[in-house]
C-alpha cells in the first residue's frame, strides 16, 4: 500500500546520504568508479568499471536509454491489486468483528488444516498455544539437549506486527481458495486468533464478545515487537542494516584472513562423529534410487487407493483433522444417512473444510470411484 | 584408449610418455594376451545398432534417456504441507554436472502450489514512490535491454533440518534446496531510469500473482545494485514452477526474496511486514533475539561425489578418483576451496575447476588414491572474496543455537566407511 510520509519529504535531508549511496550503487554514469565499497548484505559489491561488473560486460549504450514502454495504471486497477497493510495501518481498510463470529468461520474454513482452537495439524502451522505473554521466555530456549522443549514460535509470541496477520489472511487465507473472506470476516478471525493467543489491546484482553475494528486494530502492541534485528524501520534503518551485516559476528559468520586460516589441528580433541540416528528421515517422494535402467510401467489403470493416498489421506486417515476418517463406521454412517448422490455432491463441491473434490484434479467418474473406496472401507 | 585404469595412476605423463605407453598396450592386445572375458556389450549386437531409432520429429521438445529416470527432484512429508502444495522438492545434487541446472531439475518451492500463468494476462504494475506508475505487459517488460547472468538460487532453509543433527542420510536433501542456471532479464534500475525513483523511497514491496501472494520487502541498495527481473532461464522461458513467465532475481540472496509470479512492485519509505519475512524466514538466534531480513546466502560448500546415494562400494582398491563438489556464496566470488580427509583437523587446498562467478555455484575437486577398507571422513571449507570463510558447526551455534532454521552454512562432512559407503555425519563438541 502506497505511503509518503509527509514529515519525510519535509526533512528530505536526512536522505541525502542514502541517496547518494543509491546513486553510487545504479552506476550507470560513474563507470569508472573504483570504489570497493561493501554491500547491505555484508557480501562484496560490484562495481560497474571500465564497462564490466564483475566478470560481466555492461551494454553501456543500453542501459541508460529511456525506453518508456507500459503505461500508467487506472485508479481502479491500483485499488485490485494494491491491497498490502501496512505496520502503521497504510492499507487496512474498515470493517468490524469479534471472536465469537471469528470462531464459527474458522470451523468453517479454517479448522480442518489449522486445528481446533488453531492447535496445529499435520504440517499446518498452529496459531496459538495458550497466553502468548507468558510465553515470551521460550524464545531463549534451546532444544540442545534430548527432551528440551523449543521455542514457541505462533504468532502471538513470535510475530512482531499484527498488521501481517491481517493481510496475510485477506490475500493468502484459506489456503487452497485465497481472497474469498470479506474484510469483516477476516476482522472476526483476527479477534478470533488474538482471543487464542490471550492477547490484550489497550489493556483490555481480547475476549469472545471484543469488536475489533480498525482503530483498535492500530493500538495492538505485539509482545514480541521488539524482538528482530537489525532494526527496519524508520527513516535512518537501511544505514543501520547495512552497519549489522558489516559485522560477521552478529549473524553467525566468519571472517579471516587467507593466510590466517586454519589448515592443520583445526579440532579440539574432543569433538565427536555424530551420525544420523535411525537411518534418519527417508519418507522420501518418491523413495531414493538412482539405477539407470529403464522405467517400470505404471499400469494405466486408474488406481483408487493410490487416489485416495494423494488426494484424500491428508485430512481422511485420522480424525485429528475434523475430517470423517476413513474406517470410522460411526463416523460414515451419519454421512452415508443422508444417502450416496448427496455424499457424492458433497465431496464434488466441497464441504466445511473440505475444498471441491479434495482439492485434487480427479475426474468426477475417478473421484466418485475414491468416495466408494472411502465408504467401503468405512462399513 | 581404453584401459584408463592402468593409465590413471600416472598423475603426470608427458606426451613421449603416453605415446609409448599407449603402444605398448595395444601391442599387446594385438597379441591376444588380454586376460579378460569378451565383454557381451561388445560381442553381442544390441538392437538400437542395428534397428531404425525414432525419427527427428520424436519429441520435438526434448526428454532426457529413459534410463534416467531417477534423477528426478524429490519431496518428503516432513516438509509439506497443503497436499505438497506449501511445499519444496530437491535437486538431486548428486548427479549435478557443471555449475548448470537443468530446468526441469531446478529445485521447486512454492507457498500456495505452482501457478500456471497465461503470458498474454500477465502484467507486471510498478508503483509507489516513483514519478511515474506503470504497467507492463509481458511483451512490453520483454522490449527492455536484457541482462544475462549465472547464479545459483538457494532456499535459506538449505541443511536447515540439521541444526541439532544429522537428519538426512543423502546429499540431495542435506544440501538440494538449491539450484544454478543462467538467468535472462532487466535489471530493476534499468526501468527506474525509465520510471523516475523518489529519493524517499528505501524500500521495493516484490509480490507474486499465485494464491499465496507471496511478498518480500527488498532495500533499495539491492533493487539498484543486481537485481534483475527475469523471464529466461537457460535459454529458454521460466518453467512454472520457477514463476513463469517473471520472478524477481536478488543475486546471492535467500530463494524466497526471488519473488515467483512476480506481478507487482511497489516503493515505499518504510518496510512491510510481510508473512514470509516475520513468522518465517526469520533466524531466531541462541539469545532468543531474531535475525530478520537475513539477506544473502553465506558463503557455502559441500561434496557431492561421492555421496550416500552414490557411493564408493564398487570402487577398486587403488582406482584414482576424484572427489568432487560445490562451493558457493551469496556475498561474493569463491576464492578458495579447502579439503579434508580426516573430518577437518588438516586440510589441503583443492582445486577449483571451470567457470569462477559471482554468487554462482563454483566446482572444485580433489584427485584421491583409494585404498579400499580405508575410513575417511571428507569435509570441504570454502572461503569468497568477501573475506568469508565457513566456520565449523561449534563456531556457528556459539551464535545461532540450533533454532534457527535458516542460514546453516557450517561445514558439511561425509564419512566413506571401510566398505566404500558414504554416510552425512557431523563433528561436533
Amino acid at each position: 500500500m502506497f505511503k509518503l510520509d509527509r514529515k519525510l519529504i519535509l526533512s528530505a535531508s536526512v536522505f541525502t546520504a542514502a541517496a547518494l549511496f543509491v546513486a553510487g550503487c545504479a552506476g550507470f554514469s560513474n563507470s569508472n568508479t573504483t570504489h570497493a565499497q561493501p554491500s547491505i548484505d555484508g557480501g562484496v559489491y560490484y562495481p560497474v568499471v571500465n564497462g564490466k561488473t564483475g566478470p560481466y560486460l555492461v551494454d553501456r549504450v543500453a542501459m541508460p536509454m529511456k525506453i518508456n514502454n507500459g503505461r500508467i495504471p487506472t485508479e481502479n486497477e491500483l485499488k485490485a491489486w494494491d491491497t498490502d497493510v501496512m505496520a502503521d495501518g497504510t492499507g487496512l481498510p474498515e470493517g468490524h468483528g469479534n471472536a465469537s463470529d471469528g470462531s464459527e468461520i474458522y470451523d468453517a474454513k479454517c479448522g480442518s488444516c489449522h486445528g481446533d482452537f488453531g492447535a496445529g495439524g499435520a504440517g499446518y502451522p498452529s496459531l496459538a498455544k495458550g497466553n502468548a505473554y507468558s510465553m515470551m521466555d521460550t524464545l531463549k530456549s534451546q532444544r540442545s539437549v534430548d527432551g528440551a522443549d523449543g521455542p514457541n514460535r505462533v504468532f502471538g509470541v513470535y510475530w512482531p506486527q499484527a498488521s501481517t496477520l491481517w493481510w496475510y489472511i485477506k490475500d493468502a487465507m484459506p489456503h487452497q481458495a485465497t481472497g474469498t473472506l470479506t474484510e469483516d470476516e477476516v476482522y472476526a478471525l483476527t479477534a478470533y486468533i488474538l482471543k487464542l493467543n490471550e492477547i490484550k489491546i489497550d489493556g483490555v484482553l481480547v475476549d469472545d464478545e471484543y469488536e475489533l475494528d480498525r482503530e483498535k486494530f492500530l493500538k495492538i502492541v505485539m509482545p514480541n515487537r521488539d524482538g528482530f534485528e537489525p532494526n527496519i524501520a524508520g527513516p535512518k534503518s537501511l544505514p543501520g542494516v547495512r552497519a549489522y551485516y558489516a559485522k560477521a559476528e552478529n549473524f553467525g559468520g566468519k571472517k579471516v584472513k587467507p593466510s590466517e586460516r586454519c589448515m592443520k589441528d583445526c579440532q579440539k580433541p574432543t569433538v565427536k562423529n555424530i551420525y544420523v540416528t535411525n537411518g534418519g528421515i527417508k519418507d522420501f517422494v518418491p523413495p531414493m534410487a538412482t539405477a539407470k535402467d529403464l522405467p517400470k510401467v505404471e499400469s494405466k489403470e486408474f488406481n483408487v487407493a493410490k487416489a485416495y493416498e494423494e488426494n484424500c489421506a491428508a485430512c481422511h486417515a485420522n480424525k485429528s483433522m475434523g475430517a470423517p476418517a476413513i474406517g470410522d463406521k460411526k463416523a460414515w454412517a451419519a454421512v452415508n444417512k443422508k444417502g450416496m448422490p448427496a455424499v457424492y455432491k458433497n465431496g464434488m463441491d466441497g464441504i466445511n473444510g473440505m475444498p471441491a473434490k479434495g482439492g485434487s484434479n480427479l475426474s468426477e467418474a475417478e473421484f466418485k470411484l475414491v468416495v466408494d473406496y472411502i465408504v467401503g472401507l468405512s462399513k | 584408449m581404453s584401459n584408463n585404469d592402468s593409465l590413471s595412476n600416472e598423475k603426470k605423463l608427458d606426451r613421449r610418455d603416453f605415446f609409448r605407453k599407449t603402444a605398448a598396450l595395444s601391442a599387446t592386445a594385438l597379441a591376444g594376451t588380454s586376460i579378460f572375458a569378451d565383454d557381451d556389450a561388445i560381442m553381442k549386437t544390441p538392437e538400437w545398432a542395428t534397428k531404425w531409432g525414432d525419427p527427428v520429429t520424436t519429441n520435438l521438445y526434448g526428454v532426457p534417456s529413459a534410463y534416467e529416470h531417477n534423477v528426478i527432484r524429490r519431496s518428503t512429508e516432513l516438509l509439506s504441507s497443503g497436499n505438497f502444495r506449501a511445499s519444496i522438492a530437491v535437486t538431486p545434487i548428486h548427479e549435478s554436472k557443471g555449475i548448470i541446472t537443468p530446468n526441469g531439475l531446478f529445485f521447486s518451492r512454492s507457498h500456495g502450489g505452482t501457478a500456471h500463468i497465461n503470458p498474454e494476462e500477465y502484467r507486471l504494475m510498478i508503483h509507489g514512490l516513483v514519478e511515474k506508475p506503470i504497467v507492463l505487459t509481458l511483451a512490453q517488460l520483454k522490449r527492455y535491454p536484457s541482462v544475462t547472468r549465472t547464479h545459483f538460487i538457494e532456499c535459506p532453509a538449505n541443511g536447515g533440518q540439521e541444526w541439532r543433527a544429522t537428519q538426512f542420510n543423502s546429499v540431495q536433501f542435506a544440501k538440494g534446496f538449491m539450484a544454478s542456471a543462467e538467468w535472462t532479464g532487466v535489471y530493476v534500475k534499468t526501468i527506474l531510469e525509465d520510471l523516475g525513483i523518489k529519493p524517499e523511497a528505501q524500500w521495493m514491496l516484490a509480490e507474486g500473482g499465485d494464491s499465496s501472494k507471496m511478498g518480500r520487502t527488498v532495500p533499495m541498495d539491492k533493487v539498484l545494485d543486481d537485481a534483475m527481473i527475469v523471464w529466461g532461464q537457460n535459454g529458454e522461458a521460466l518453467r512454472p514452477e520457477q514463476g513463469y513467465p517473471v520472478r524477481l532475481l536478488l543475486p546471492g540472496w535467500e530463494g524466497n526474496l526471488c519473488v515467483k509470479w512476480l506481478r507487482r512492485l511497489e516503493f515505499a519509505s518504510e518496510p512491510w511486514y510481510c508473512k514470509e519475512e516475520t513468522s518465517k524466514y526469520t533466524a531466531l538466534k541462541a539469545s532468543g533475539k531474531a535475525i530478520q531480513h537475513f539477506y544473502a546466502n553465506e558463503v557455502n560448500s559441500t561434496v557431492v561425489s561421492p555421496s550416500p546415494e552414490i557411493p564408493w562400494t564398487d570402487l577398486p582398491d587403488g582406482a584414482v578418483v576424484e572427489i568432487e563438489g560445490l562451493a558457493w556464496s551469496g556475498m561474493g566470488t569463491i576464492t578458495g576451496v579447502d579439503f579434508s580427509l580426516d573430518g577437518g583437523r588438516t586440510y589441503v587446498q583443492a582445486e577449483l575447476k571451470g567457470l569462477v562467478l559471482p554468487k554462482s555455484w563454483t566446482r572444485w575437486s580433489y584427485m584421491h588414491t583409494y585404498k579400499k577398507g580405508d575410513k575417511l571422513l571428507l569435509t570441504s571449507r570454502a572461503m569468497d572474496d568477501a573475506g568469508y570463510i565457513q566456520p565449523t558447526i561449534d563456531e556457528e551455534t556459539s551464535v545461532m543455537g540450533v533454532e534457527s532454521v535458516y542460514h546453516r552454512n557450517a561445514v558439511e562432512t561425509w564419512e566413506v566407511t571401510e566398505n566404500g559407503e558414504v554416510n552425512h555425519v557431523q563433528i561436533r563438541s
